[in-house]
């Protein structure tokens, strides 16, 4: 494309616009922020995953000197939250977890608070508890919430496409088998925290570092009611994110917590969590049985695919709990499957509850089905990474679920993966070396699971030609911050580092959905550049008048507008925005777009167009194991992805390996390990994410096909890296030593186990 | 959050015993903090006072004599990493290599390691095959005790509460003989282990061309070339970490392996036996039956390491 | 009961009055306001905390303030004093190399690399992931940071 070879910053490894704040310490997170007269919150968990709260003393925390408040459910309204209603703030009745908060304080320090903590006496009554939700399934069972009748959730995971009986019936293999997932978490090096704060009109200002702003300002705003604050405003404002990773994509009692304790206190109140707390308190990732079987015909085409989901929904419901809704892509979309059958369901145990991680069940679904992928290729006594390309999607498809499938470069990744892994030389050695891939597909272009999936931006230019991007995006680390302006500053002529985006106050930016979905870069540049195109509009209008040519006649270059046709007719951008205003009738650049995709939300059925583009990739990786130890070391890992168009290509990469690296711990070290409920590693001593030293050899590829629907092409990439890593390291294990391990992580242990089986 | 405390600085050995006397059970002392700290915040310790031993001079040292090595308690272990002398000691090198990361290596101390008496710790099997003695100092003057009879069980050593380490007494082993540690670790880094091994060898050689020829290989053409070749077992020292309640030494299967020649058979017997004599438990950090096993797996290996060890050190000459 | 301690800091000579039981951590950022200098654990596992004393990298969150009595501390406010152009080669590599994404764990990373480079201007590979591998990193998956202190080495070399 001729454009392509004019980009001057779209295409370009624009470092980072906020990383000179971070290397020079000068970022601040919620850490690092302190209000006049700010006192310190600090939350009592139960100690019990199941009980009727009898009594709760609080008379000798309230009578320590440095303590402003102590609350317990009982002082505070019932303010139900969470999609499914069955949260609150603090507990009163009884506790359904370890989790379940049950007294706040706030103090004037963190160690008065603290003390206060440990002065208040909670009189339990314990219950019969359930850990498995297998079990908690079974009639008789204690129930979590007796007000339900049932520890099955009442939610609709079913997708039903094709004639299942049939397709069984026509296929000339089939597999089963049954695949479990653990509990990771999200392990941002910056704790979780908030500042709540009440101004004298009765208006809140929650400093958060959410990545939901304007859900979470909603959900606040309904908490408020309870308050009699109803119609007040609250303004959430997003310090430094020290992480999100999906951790934040929901809100936390904690939130409401400290803006009860503003509220009584009358002061700002802090919480923010230890790292221990981190652990223990904040939602990890779905934790998810599965059973499926797959089956195809006599030359390898898929013919049916039928996946059965419990998911274990803790105590609480997050948004783990929606975490099948997004499972169905790659169910129904992972590769060209003509009939599909989906069921989940979710059970209440008295566990932890989980919510958003990295590709929001992704993962956990593209192992069971990767896996099986290579399991029904050895029935079919065709190639995996064969069996993989006769099955790949294709560009324009329209797959089970009705997504609209525009660019998709799968067969690409795939034949890259085989080539740079030497897949035909290395496989089927069986000699404790082993050769392994898995694909994925996700969302690339937004994903219609809320009813809006927008973005607005807000876009105004100085005299200087300093623009300022009024952004709803949130930049997690991911890059917002520069793809933006990079998007604008490409449109508007302007160099990168003359464009400032602002994203970080919802009195100030516009609304946006949230960070998530990967939609960051699709849809927030969108909304950009579509304001961007406005506001060079209005310019060139004003130019024209100058130059005497026709506005479509203008471009503008290294911040000097000209004529197309008559290059020599040219003035100053700058010259253009001063004069706008400094005469009689002025006027001011300003321009706004709010960009919606045209895509639909799932309908009953759970079909339809959720986003305007997918994003595909595969894995491959080369594994040694050591057959009396069972551990793998990983040799080399190839991540081949289809990105539509790489508009910062080091950003880019940045998310890739990381999120390889997340997967790499997902696979093979991390597990939260509870014990009744009590998590027994709650520190990085014994979650076991991984080192520097860990890293192995990793390559990473981008493939452009350019995504039409795509901003310059480009399509989301957040949250693809951690996708297929599981099942790519399972699939290689079982090519170099014929084992295979159906539960993650796959630790040494797990392997020498299968290994000393098949000894036997 | 900030537990309250004291912070005493001891000028010399003889002051720190005397303000452990004074102090008691109030007192508990600190070298470079990295587990005292650790365990004050986490609530498991609460002591009023803490008296430092980390500014003691003449503490820190490591001397070199004809007949053996001494090492001040209060060294680091980043200064052990970087000492000449210590290379002699393959399995105490190895150890503090891979001892927590470069920050906890350059304040704590490997008095602290041991006397933090973690059945995890990592230099404490590396001294047991090194036979190493431990200087003590109380108010009855200086004692010395072999590092085998120093743990009592996890957290638990023979020192009263008003002892202190002084110092760390390795003979310097023969020229004929070497030593590794291996820390079986889920990470290459920052890490405990989950079972820890050290091995100490010494060997005669009467043909070792085939173990040259794999130096590189895997590890099945290494035990393959150990058939074929003729290594004889003059002395062993096995020590196991995490596979009991305190670091253990392997009597029998040392016994074993005195005077025999080195080969899968009887390596394999060595490692059954050492196994025999753990008592490997189930904790959240790793399974029984699996440290058993690699109590059975990892000596062999380790024979191997060293022998490769003392072939670079002679040049390739047996 | 309070002491007082005299010490070097980020190469001003400073005097200040602490408790006993503060850490380094605690009164860099609270009672200094340096605020640079992150608490990702608070158990000396993440080396978010890292400042040098010394020139010895040191989790700063364990580190009793008392011990930095005559020492001289540097933390990453310190970094880019006095140098032309007004940032450090490895902040600066950092920043070209991709190496920052949340940049939460960056000033305690970036202190690790100074260490390093500080006693080593050549590192190998080897050598930069022993140096940070004390250094929690869930962003970036390290590669990027990796490939940054090794320019950062370049740099220092050329200079």
């Amino acid at each position: 494309m001729q454009e392509w070879q004019e980009l001057k910053t779209v295409g370009k490894p624009v470092p980072k616009r906020d990383a000179i704040y971070k290397v020079t310490g000068t970022a601040t997170y919620i850490h690092d922020i302190k209000l006049p007269g700010m006192l310190y919150g600090k939350i009592l968990w139960s100690s019990i995953p199941h009980a009727r709260i009898l009594n709760i003393d609080v008379s000798r925390a309230k009578r320590l000197p440095g303590v402003k408040a102590v609350l317990t459910g009982y002082d505070v309204p019932e303010i139900r939250f969470g999609f499914y209603k069955d949260n609150m703030p603090l507990k009163k009745g009884k506790v359904v977890t370890r989790r379940d908060e049950v007294a706040a304080v706030a103090a004037i320090d963190p160690e008065i608070a603290e003390e206060a903590i440990s002065l208040i006496k909670v009189d339990y009554e314990p219950l019969p508890a359930v850990f498995d939700p297998l079990e908690a399934m079974q009639e008789g069972a204690p129930l979590i919430h007796e007000e339900h009748g049932t520890n099955v959730l009442k939610l609709p995971w079913k997708l039903e496409v094709g004639d299942l009986e049939e397709a069984k019936r026509k296929s000339a293999h089939i597999v089963s088998d049954r695949f479990e997932t653990s509990w990771v978490t999200h392990c941002c090096m910056g704790t979780t925290g908030c500042i709540a704060s009440f101004d004298p009109s009765g208006n809140l200002i929650l400093y958060s570092p959410t990545q939901i702003p304007y859900l979470a300002q909603r959900e606040f705003k309904e908490a408020l009611k309870f308050l009699g604050l109803g119609d007040k405003n609250v303004r959430i404002i997003q310090p430094y994110i020290g992480g999100g990773f999906g951790s934040k994509l929901d809100t936390y009692p904690y939130e409401y917590i400290a803006i009860l304790l503003a509220w009584y206190t009358k002061k700002p109140v802090k919480i923010t969590f230890t790292r221990e707390e981190e652990f223990r308190y904040t939602s990890p990732r779905q934790k998810v049985i599965i059973d499926i079987t797959q089956g195809c015909d006599k030359d390898g085409k898929l013919t049916f695919r039928e996946v059965h989901m419990i998911l274990d929904n803790g105590g609480r419901t997050s948004w783990g709990a929606t975490t099948p809704s997004v499972m169905m892509m790659p169910i129904s979309s992972l590769y060209k499957v003509p009939v599909v059958k989906y069921t989940a369901i979710c059970v209440y145990t008295n566990n932890t509850y989980c919510q958003a991680m990295r590709g929001y069940g992704n993962p956990q679904a593209t192992f069971a089905i990767e896996c099986s992928m290579d399991q029904l290729a050895e029935a079919a006594g065709i190639d995996p990474l064969e069996f993989r390309l006769i099955n790949a999607n294709e560009p324009g498809e329209v797959t089970p679920q009705g997504f609209r499938v525009s660019s998709c470069a799968l067969r690409e990744c795939l034949e890259e993966v085989g080539k740079r892994l030497q897949w035909k030389e290395k496989r089927g050695r069986r000699n404790g070396r082993g050769v392994g891939v898995a694909a994925l597909i996700h969302v690339g272009g937004g994903a219609r699971v809320y009813r809006s999936d927008a973005c607005g931006t807000i876009i105004k230019i100085d005299d200087f030609g300093r623009c300022f991007v009024f952004s709803g995006a949130t930049d997690i680390g991911q890059g917002a911050d520069t793809v933006i302006a990079q998007v604008v500053a490409e449109e508007l002529g302007l160099p990168v580092e003359k464009v400032t985006v602002i994203m970080n106050d919802t009195d100030v930016c516009p609304w946006d959905v949230g960070v998530h979905a990967s939609r960051t870069t699709f849809i927030a540049c969108h909304s950009a550049l579509g304001a961007a195109r406005k506001i060079k509009k209005q310019i060139l209008e004003v130019a024209a008048l100058s130059l005497g040519v026709e506005a479509a006649d203008l471009t503008i270059k290294d911040e000097v507008i000209y004529s197309k046709t008559n290059p020599s007719k040219k003035i100053e951008l700058e010259k253009v925005l001063r004069s706008a205003h400094f005469r009689t009738q002025g006027m001011m650049f300003m321009a706004e777009h709010f960009y919606d995709p045209d895509t639909e939300m799932l309908d009953k059925k759970f079909q339809g167009n959720f986003s305007e583009a997918y994003a595909y990739g595969a894995h491959g990786v080369e594994v040694k194991v050591d057959p009396d130890t069972g551990q793998v070391e990983v040799l080399r890992y190839v991540a081949v992805h289809d990105v539509g168009k790489a508009i910062n290509p080091m950003l880019l990469e940045g998310q890739i390996y990381g999120g390889v690296m997340m997967g790499l711990g997902y696979a093979l070290t991390e597990e939260m390990k509870f014990e009744r409920g009590d998590l027994k590693n709650p520190n990085f001593l014994d979650y076991k994410i991984l080192t520097a030293k860990d890293v192995p050899p990793i390559e990473v590829v981008l493939l452009e096909p350019y995504e039409p629907k795509g901003p310059f092409g480009a399509k989301g990439i957040g949250e693809p890296g951690c996708v297929p890593t599981a099942p790519a390291i399972a699939n290689a294990i079982y090519d170099a030593v014929g084992i295979r391990v159906k539960q993650l992580p796959i630790t040494p242990e797990k392997v020498l186990k299968e290994l000393l089986k098949q000894k036997a | 959050m900030l537990k309250k405390f004291e912070y005493i600085k001891a000028k010399s050995f003889e002051e720190a015993v005397d303000l452990l006397s004074h102090y008691g059970d109030k007192a508990k002392l600190i070298a470079g903090g990295t587990d005292v700290m650790v365990a004050i915040k986490q609530g498991k310790i609460t002591p009023e006072v803490l008296i430092s031993i980390k500014n003691i001079s003449e503490g820190s040292y490591i001397k070199v004599s004809e007949e053996e090595l001494k090492i001040g308690a209060i060294t680091t272990h980043r200064e052990l990493e970087k000492n000449p002398h210590i290379q002699k000691l393959g399995a105490l090198i190895d150890a503090v290599r891979q001892l927590g990361s470069v920050q906890i290596r350059n304040v704590a101390t490997i008095g602290g390691n041991i006397c933090n008496a973690a059945p995890s710790a990592d230099t404490v099997p590396p001294l047991l095959v090194h036979d190493a003695r431990l200087t003590i100092k109380g108010h009855n003057g200086l004692k010395t005790f072999p590092i085998e009879e120093f743990f009592l069980g996890p957290g638990k050593t023979v020192l009263s509460s008003d002892e202190v380490l002084t110092e760390i007494i390795i003979p310097l082993p023969r020229m004929s003989s070497a030593s590794a540690y291996w820390k079986h670790s889920r990470r290459k880094g920052m890490d405990l282990a989950i079972i820890g091994v050290a091995l100490w060898i010494d060997v005669i050689f009467e043909d070792v061309e085939k173990l040259k020829a794999v130096k590189n290989g895997e590890i099945e053409e290494q035990f393959e070339a150990l058939e074929r070749s003729a290594i004889y077992c003059k002395d062993v020292r096995l020590a196991l970490g995490v596979a009991a309640p305190k670091p253990i030494r392997t009597h029998k299967a040392e016994e074993f392996l005195k005077g025999q020649r080195l080969s899968r058979r009887t390596l394999t017997e060595f490692g059954a036996i050492a196994a025999s004599e753990a008592q490997p438990r189930d904790t959240f950090r790793g399974e029984a039956w699996y440290r058993r096993e690699m109590i059975k797996v990892l000596p062999a290996r380790l024979c191997l390491l060293c022998i490769y060890r003392l072939l670079d050190s002679f040049g390739g000459e047996a | 009961m309070k002491k007082r301690i005299s010490f070097k800091l980020n190469g001003e000579d400073i005097q200040l009055e602490v408790e006993p039981y503060w850490t380094l951590l605690y009164t860099i950022r609270e009672v200094l306001g340096l605020i640079g200098t992150k608490e990702g654990c608070g158990m000396g596992e993440c080396g978010a905390c890292t400042v040098i004393v010394d020139r010895k990298a040191v989790v700063s969150c364990i580190y009793p303030v008392l011990e930095v009595e005559g020492k001289e501390v540097w933390t990453i406010e310190g970094l880019n004093v006095g140098i032309e152009g007004g940032l450090h080669p490895i902040q600066r590599a950092f920043i070209e190399k991709g190496a920052v994404q949340c940049g939460f764990c960056t000033p305690g990373m970036i202190m690790s690399a100074k260490a390093l480079l500080d006693e080593n201007l050549d590192p190998t590979e080897e050598e930069i992931r022993d140096a940070i591998c004390g250094n929690l990193c869930r962003c970036t998956g390290y590669v990027q940071i990796i490939k940054a202190i090794k320019e950062a080495s370049r740099i220092l070399k050329g200079v």
